[in-house]
C-alpha cells in the first residue's frame, strides 16, 4: 500500500468516527405523539417500602436530556408559555429559582417533567392538558439546563432575550441536591 | 384600621413618647407568627386587644394586652389555599385587617374575604371575590365603612381585570362591583361622572383605548389603598397598571388603569376619575395611599387629596373635582418630563420608550416607581407628609407577552439598580402646599416599610435590614433605633395600653417585592429575577434572614 | 441532440416561467412595482443594446484583417492618437456610454421620486410582524379599538397609498410580494417599511425572501386586492367577534379549543382562548390557506393539518398533539364555524 493511500485511508476513517458524534444534533420535531408519556411524579427522592426499587430513568429521557434541539425548543417555550414570568431567567420570582441547586420536587429530567405536567402544590401550573408531551420533556431539558446540568455543546451560546444572565455555555454545573433542598 | 382613620394620615394623636424620651424606648413585648414571609400588615389594637394578621396562612391573632405577655384569646386560622401563593406576584402578602363593629375583616390570599368575630374568633361569613384561576388574589386591606366592605383584586401581572368589588357587611353578599376597564356601565360610570380634564371625558373610554378585547384582560387591579371622606360619603383609591407590561402590545390610554377614582360608597357610581399616567409603560400603579387633608390653597381651604405617586411625582388634587393643584417630582425622575397643570397630562419622556427587542438603560423611577405601596404619614402638626421611599433606576427590555389564563401576562426582563447617589432608599419630609422636600434621610437599602407620625413629635420606620428608627418629625435626626430579628417592611403603629401608656409596635419578617430575594430564597445570578428587583438588592441575604415577629416598644416605667 | 435541445428548452423555460403566475417579480400591479418594471425594461434595453453593440465591435475587431501600417506604428513606438476617424471614433463611442449611463442614472432618479410620491401620505396603516413562519397583520388606525388582527393574509383596497411597518419576533425575515412591492428585510429589534400602492384588483401571493430557518419556504401571505367597498365590508367582518357555534359538535369543538391546547397558543376574539404567539383564528375560515400558504384552506387539509402538523411543516411551532378522533372532528367542526 503505497503511504499516499494508507493516508487517505485513515483520514476516511476518522471522519467515519466523527460521524458517530452526530447523535446531539437529532431533530426529532414531530416527536411520538401516540406513545409519549410524562411519568406521573415516580421519584428517586422517596422511600420505597419494603425493599422495592425506585424506577429507572426512562428511554426517552435520554433521548431529550442532552439534546440541543430539544433544549432550545424548550428555551422559546420557556418564554412563550410565561414560565419567564414566574421563574425568570433561572433566578425565580414568584416561583422558586430553577438554576440554583436546591429543588423542591426533584432536578432529575423526569421530576422536572412531572412537575411540569401535574403542577405542584404551592402554585405551579398543571400543565399536562395545555402542552404536548413532547413540549413538557422540552421543557424540562432546558429547566434542567439552567442549573448546568447539560454539556456546554448542547446548550445554547446566545440567549434569546436580553440584559440578563451569562450564557449556557459560560454557566458552572451545579450540584443536584435532593428534592425537599429548597426548604432547607 | 391599617390608615388610623379613614383619610390615612396614619397619625397617632399620643404624645407621652417624644423626642426627649425616646432614647430611652425598649421592648415591652414580642410575639412571634409562626410564619416567615413578607409581614405588611399593622397590628391593630381595639378594646385592649391586639390583632395581628399574617401572611399566608392568613392567620389571625387576638392578643389580650392586659395580662402579661399578652397570650392569645383566639386564633383563628381559615386555610386558604396554598396554590394562591402561585398567583402572588409579589409576595404572599396580606397588608392587614379591618375592625367594625365587633368584628374584624380579614382579606385572604386565595381571593376570600371573610368576617370574623372579634370576640371569640369565629367565622362568621367568607365571599369569593376573586379567582385565583384567573391569575387573581387578594392582598389589600378591606375598607369598612357605610355598612360596606370594599375589596380590591390583586393581579396586575397576570392578566386580570381589575375591579372594586362592595360586600354587605352584615352578610358577606356582593352588593356592587366597580370595573376598572370596559364599557361605562361595567365601571360604574353613569350621568354623575364629571372628570375634570377634557382628555378622561368621553363614553366607553374603558373599551375606545383599547385594541379589540385586550380590556378584558388588561389588569387595573386595585391592590392598594382607599381612603374614605364620611362627609360626602365617598371614597378615594387608584387602580394598577395595565397589562402586559410590552405597551406596544396594547395601544391606546388604556384607562381606566393608573388612574383614580372618586366614587359615591353606597352605588359604586363614579363622581370623578383621572388617569395619571396614561398608556403606563414602567409598570406605575396608581395605587399608593390617598391622604385627604384640607389645606390652605390659593387664599382659602381646599379638601385635597395627597398622593405621592408611582411615576415620582407629588399630586395635589381637588378632591371634589380631581383637579391636579401641583405635581411636583419627589425622587429623581427623567421617565416624565413633568405634568401639565392645564390639560392634566403627564409628558412622558420619550428617548426612553421600551422597544421590542431592544434593551432600553437608565430609566427612572424603575417600576416599583419612586415609591411602592408602603404608605406615608402625614403629620397635621407639623403640615408634612413623610415618605419613606426607593431610589431605583431600571434596564427594561420588551417582547411579546402570551396570555394564558393564571399565568403571568408581562412581556418584559427588568434589572434594577441604585439610582443617582448611590442610596437605594430615603425617607423624605415633603411640604404638600409648597410642594418641595424639607429634609430627607438617605438609606443604602429600599425603604419598604410604611412611617408613622406621631404627636409627640416623631416619625418611626424600618429598613429592610431590620432596623427600627425614630427621627425628629421637624428636622430629622435620627433620636432612636433598634434592630429587630428580621427585615421591617409593615406599618409601625401606635397605641394606648390598658395601663394608660404609649406603646409603638412594629411587625418584622422581611419580604414582598423588594425582600423576595430572601424570602423566597431568589438566586441573584440572574439578575432580571423578581421582576428586577434581586439585582438591586442582591447583598440583602447578607443583611437579613426571614422571620414573623411583632415588637412592642414603651419606655420603661 | 434530442437530450442538448431538451435541455436548452428546459433551461430556457426556467427563466421565463418566472414572467407568469401568482408570484412573478415583473407584474406590475402596484405602483411600486410597475415602477421597478419600468426600470427594469429600461435597464434592460439599454443594456442590451449596449451588449450587442460591444459585442458587435469585438467581433469586428477580432475578425477584421490587419492593416499593415498599424502595426508599424504600435512598433515605432509613437503614441499619439493615430487617426482623426480614431479620435471621432473615441468621442463618439465615450460620449455614447456617458448618455447611456446618464439616462440610466435618470431613469433611475425619476423612478425614485415615483416611488417616494406614492409612499406620501399613505392612508392605510398596517403592522406586520413577521414570526417563524407565518405572518402577524395588524391593521392598526388611530382608534386602538379598532385594530384589525390576522394571519398570513393581507387586504388591500385598490388605488390607496398603504405603509406597512414591519416588525420582527424572532430572526431576519424579508417582506416580498413579488407582483405588488417588497423585499424590505424585517429585523429583529428594529423597524422598517414599504409602501404599497397597488392598481389592480387581484389575487396576488406574498413570500419571504430571506432564509429564516427550517420552513422558509413555507411562509407565504395571500395578497387580495380589491375594491374600496369590498374591503370595508372586509374590515367590518373581520372587527366582528368570533361567532359563536350553534350545532352541539361545534359546540363542542368550541370546548376543545377553548381549554385545551389550541387556547395557548392562539387568540379567538370574545371566547377564552387569548393566546398571542400563534397566528389569530377570529376569523380563519375566510382565509384561503392554512400554515402560510402551506395548505389551501379546504376541509381535508385541516383535518390533515391540526391532526399532523409536523408532517405537512415539519419544525413548525405547532406540535403533533395526540387528539381522539371524535375531537378532531369537532375542531374542525368549529373552525369552520370561524368565517
Amino acid at each position: 500500500m503505497s503511504s499516499r493511500f494508507r493516508n487517505s485511508a485513515a483520514a476516511a476513517v476518522a471522519l467515519l468516527a466523527l460521524l458517530g458524534a452526530c447523535d446531539r444534533e437529532s431533530r426529532n420535531s414531530r416527536g411520538q405523539p401516540l406513545g409519549e408519556t410524562v411519568p406521573t411524579g415516580a421519584s428517586p427522592d422517596t422511600i420505597y417500602p419494603g425493599n422495592s426499587q425506585p424506577p429507572p430513568l426512562s428511554a426517552q429521557a435520554a433521548a431529550y436530556q442532552n439534546n440541543a434541539y430539544a433544549i432550545s425548543q424548550g428555551q422559546q417555550l420557556f418564554t412563550q408559555m410565561n414560565c419567564v414570568g414566574c421563574h425568570s431567567h433561572g433566578g425565580g420570582g414568584m416561583g422558586p429559582p430553577l438554576m440554583d441547586p436546591k429543588w423542591r420536587y426533584g432536578g432529575r429530567i423526569d421530576q422536572i417533567a412531572a412537575s411540569i405536567a401535574e403542577g405542584r402544590p404551592n402554585g405551579m401550573p398543571a400543565w399536562r392538558t395545555k402542552l404536548t408531551s413532547e413540549q413538557i420533556w422540552q421543557l424540562a431539558a432546558y429547566v434542567r439546563s439552567l442549573s448546568g446540568q447539560v454539556p456546554k455543546d448542547a446548550v445554547s451560546a446566545r440567549a434569546d432575550t436580553l440584559s440578563n444572565t451569562p450564557p449556557q455555555t459560560q454557566q458552572t454545573p451545579e450540584p443536584v441536591l435532593p428534592a425537599g433542598s429548597a426548604q432547607q | 384600621m391599617p390608615g388610623k382613620d379613614y383619610a390615612s394620615t396614619r397619625f397617632s394623636a399620643l404624645n407621652q413618647i417624644t423626642p426627649a424620651n425616646v432614647g430611652k424606648l425598649q421592648v415591652a413585648l414580642t410575639f412571634s407568627t409562626g410564619t416567615t414571609e413578607g409581614f405588611e400588615a399593622p397590628p391593630l389594637v381595639v378594646n385592649n386587644t391586639m390583632y395581628v394578621v399574617t401572611p399566608w396562612p392568613n392567620n389571625v391573632f387576638a392578643l389580650d394586652l392586659t395580662k402579661p405577655g399578652a397570650p392569645a384569646k383566639w386564633v383563628y386560622k381559615p386555610n386558604p389555599a396554598a396554590a394562591a401563593k402561585g398567583e402572588a406576584c409579589c409576595g404572599p402578602v396580606n397588608r392587614g385587617a379591618f375592625y367594625d363593629n365587633g368584628r374584624l375583616f380579614v382579606n385572604l390570599l386565595d381571593g376570600h374575604t371573610v368576617a370574623v368575630d372579634a370576640n371569640s374568633g369565629k367565622e362568621i361569613w367568607r365571599t369569593q371575590v376573586a379567582d385565583i384561576q384567573k391569575g387573581e388574589t387578594i392582598t389589600m386591606a378591606p375598607l369598612v365603612a357605610d355598612g360596606k366592605v370594599l375589596v380590591g383584586n390583586s393581579g396586575g401581572e397576570m392578566g386580570v381585570r381589575g375591579r372594586l368589588t362592595a360586600l354587605d357587611e352584615g352578610s358577606g353578599k356582593i352588593v356592587w362591583v366597580a370595573n376598572t376597564n370596559g364599557p361605562d356601565k361595567d365601571v360604574l360610570i353613569g350621568p354623575n361622572f364629571h372628570p375634570f380634564y377634557k382628555k378622561d371625558q368621553g363614553h366607553d373610554l374603558g373599551v375606545s383605548s383599547w385594541p379589540p378585547d385586550y380590556w378584558k384582560i388588561g389588569g387595573g387591579s386595585v391592590w392598594g389603598w382607599i381612603s374614605y371622606d364620611p362627609q360626602t360619603k365617598t371614597i378615594y383609591y387608584g387602580t394598577s397598571n395595565p397589562g402586559p407590561w410590552n405597551a406596544p402590545q396594547r395601544p391606546g390610554d388604556n384607562k381606566w388603569t393608573a388612574s383614580v377614582f372618586a366614587r359615591d360608597i353606597d352605588t359604586g357610581q363614579a363622581k370623578w376619575a383621572y388617569q395619571t399616567t396614561p398608556h403606563d409603560l414602567f409598570d406605575h400603579d396608581d395605587i399608593n395611599e390617598i391622604i385627604l387633608a384640607d389645606l390652605p390653597y390659593h387664599g382659602g381651604r381646599v379638601p385635597v387629596m395627597l398622593r405621592p405617586d408611582r411615576n415620582g411625582f407629588f399630586y395635589v388634587q381637588d378632591r371634589r373635582t380631581g383637579q391636579v393643584l401641583s405635581a411636583n417630582p419627589y425622587g429623581y425622575v427623567n421617565a416624565y418630563k413633568g405634568v401639565d397643570l392645564k390639560t392634566g397630562q403627564i409628558i412622558p419622556n420619550h428617548a426612553l420608550d421600551p422597544k421590542e427587542g431592544r434593551v432600553t438603560r437608565g430609566i427612572c423611577p424603575a417600576s416599583p416607581g419612586a415609591k411602592d405601596w408602603n404608605p406615608s404619614a402625614f403629620s397635621p402638626v407639623t403640615g408634612l407628609v413623610y415618605i419613606p421611599h426607593i431610589n431605583l433606576c431600571m434596564d427594561m427590555a420588551i417582547q411579546n407577552a402570551n396570555y394564558i389564563a393564571g399565568t403571568p401576562f408581562v412581556g418584559a426582563d427588568v434589572k434594577m439598580y441604585a439610582g443617582p447617589g448611590g442610596n437605594r432608599g430615603v425617607l423624605t419630609a415633603w411640604d404638600p402646599i409648597n410642594g418641595r422636600k424639607v429634609w430627607e434621610i438617605k438609606e443604602d437599602l429600599p425603604l419598604w416599610s410604611p412611617a408613622l407620625a406621631t404627636a409627640g413629635g416623631l416619625v418611626f420606620y424600618g429598613t429592610m435590614d431590620g432596623w427600627f428608627k425614630a427621627v425628629d418629625a421637624r428636622t430629622g435626626k435620627l433620636l432612636w433605633q433598634f434592630k429587630t430579628g428580621s427585615g421591617i417592611i409593615g406599618q409601625p403603629i401606635s397605641y394606648r395600653g390598658p395601663d394608660d401608656r404609649q406603646y409603638i409596635a412594629v411587625p418584622s419578617g422581611v419580604g414582598g417585592w423588594a425582600g423576595a430575594v430572601v424570602a423566597a430564597q431568589l438566586d441573584p445570578k440572574d439578575p432580571t429575577a423578581a421582576l428586577g428587583f434581586a439585582n438591586a438588592v442582591k447583598d440583602l441575604p447578607t443583611k437579613t434572614s426571614p422571620g414573623g415577629m411583632v415588637y412592642v416598644f414603651a419606655l420603661p416605667q | 441532440m434530442k437530450p442538448v435541445r431538451l435541455t436548452v428548452s428546459v433551461m430556457a423555460a426556467i427563466p421565463v416561467s418566472g414572467c407568469a403566475g401568482i408570484q412573478t417579480a415583473l407584474g406590475g400591479q402596484a405602483v411600486q412595482s410597475s415602477d421597478f418594471v419600468s426600470l427594469f425594461t429600461i435597464f434592460m434595453v439599454v443594456c442590451t443594446l449596449m451588449y450587442f453593440v460591444i459585442v458587435g465591435a469585438l467581433m469586428w475587431a477580432v475578425l477584421r484583417r490587419r492593416r499593415e501600417s498599424e502595426a508599424c506604428t504600435v512598433e515605432t513606438g509613437k503614441h499619439e492618437v493615430s487617426t482623426p476617424q480614431s479620435r471621432v471614433a473615441l468621442i463618439a463611442w465615450t460620449s455614447v456610454i456617458a448618455v447611456g449611463l446618464s439616462a440610466l442614472a435618470v431613469a433611475s432618479f425619476f423612478t425614485d421620486r415615483s416611488l417616494a410620491a406614492a409612499a406620501r401620505n399613505p392612508k392605510l396603516a398596517i403592522t406586520v410582524t413577521a414570526h417563524q413562519w407565518w405572518w402577524d397583520v395588524q391593521y392598526t388606525p388611530v382608534d386602538p379599538s379598532h385594530i384589525i388582527r390576522t394571519a398570513n393574509e393581507l387586504h388591500l383596497p385598490v388605488g390607496v397609498p398603504t405603509e406597512i411597518t414591519l416588525k420582527s419576533d424572532d430572526v431576519i425575515h424579508s417582506f416580498w410580494i413579488p407582483k405588488l412591492a417588497g423585499k424590505q428585510d424585517v429585523i429583529p429589534g428594529r423597524v422598517t417599511d414599504a409602501q404599497i400602492l397597488p392598481r389592480q384588483i387581484g389575487q396576488y401571493r406574498g413570500q419571504c425572501a430571506e432564509f429564516c430557518g427550517a420552513e422558509h419556504a413555507n411562509m407565504a401571505l395571500d395578497v387580495t386586492v380589491e375594491s374600496m367597498a369590498d374591503f370595508k365590508k372586509w374590515a367590518a367582518a373581520q372587527l366582528q367577534p368570533a361567532t359563536a357555534p350553534t350545532t352541539p359538535l361545534a359546540a363542542a369543538g368550541f370546548n376543545y379549543v377553548t381549554t385545551r391546547q389550541c387556547s395557548v397558543c392562539h387568540n379567538i376574539t370574545g371566547t377564552p382562548a387569548n393566546g398571542q404567539v400563534g397566528p389569530d383564528l377570529t376569523h380563519f375560515a375566510s382565509r384561503k390557506t392554512i400554515a402560510a400558504g402551506t395548505l389551501p384552506l379546504t376541509t381535508g387539509n385541516l383535518y390533515g393539518w391540526i391532526a399532523d402538523p409536523q408532517s405537512q411543516k415539519p419544525g413548525s411551532q405547532m406540535p403533533t398533539m395526540q387528539i381522539a378522533p371524535q375531537d378532531l372532528h369537532a375542531i374542525v367542526a368549529y373552525l369552520e364555524t370561524l368565517k
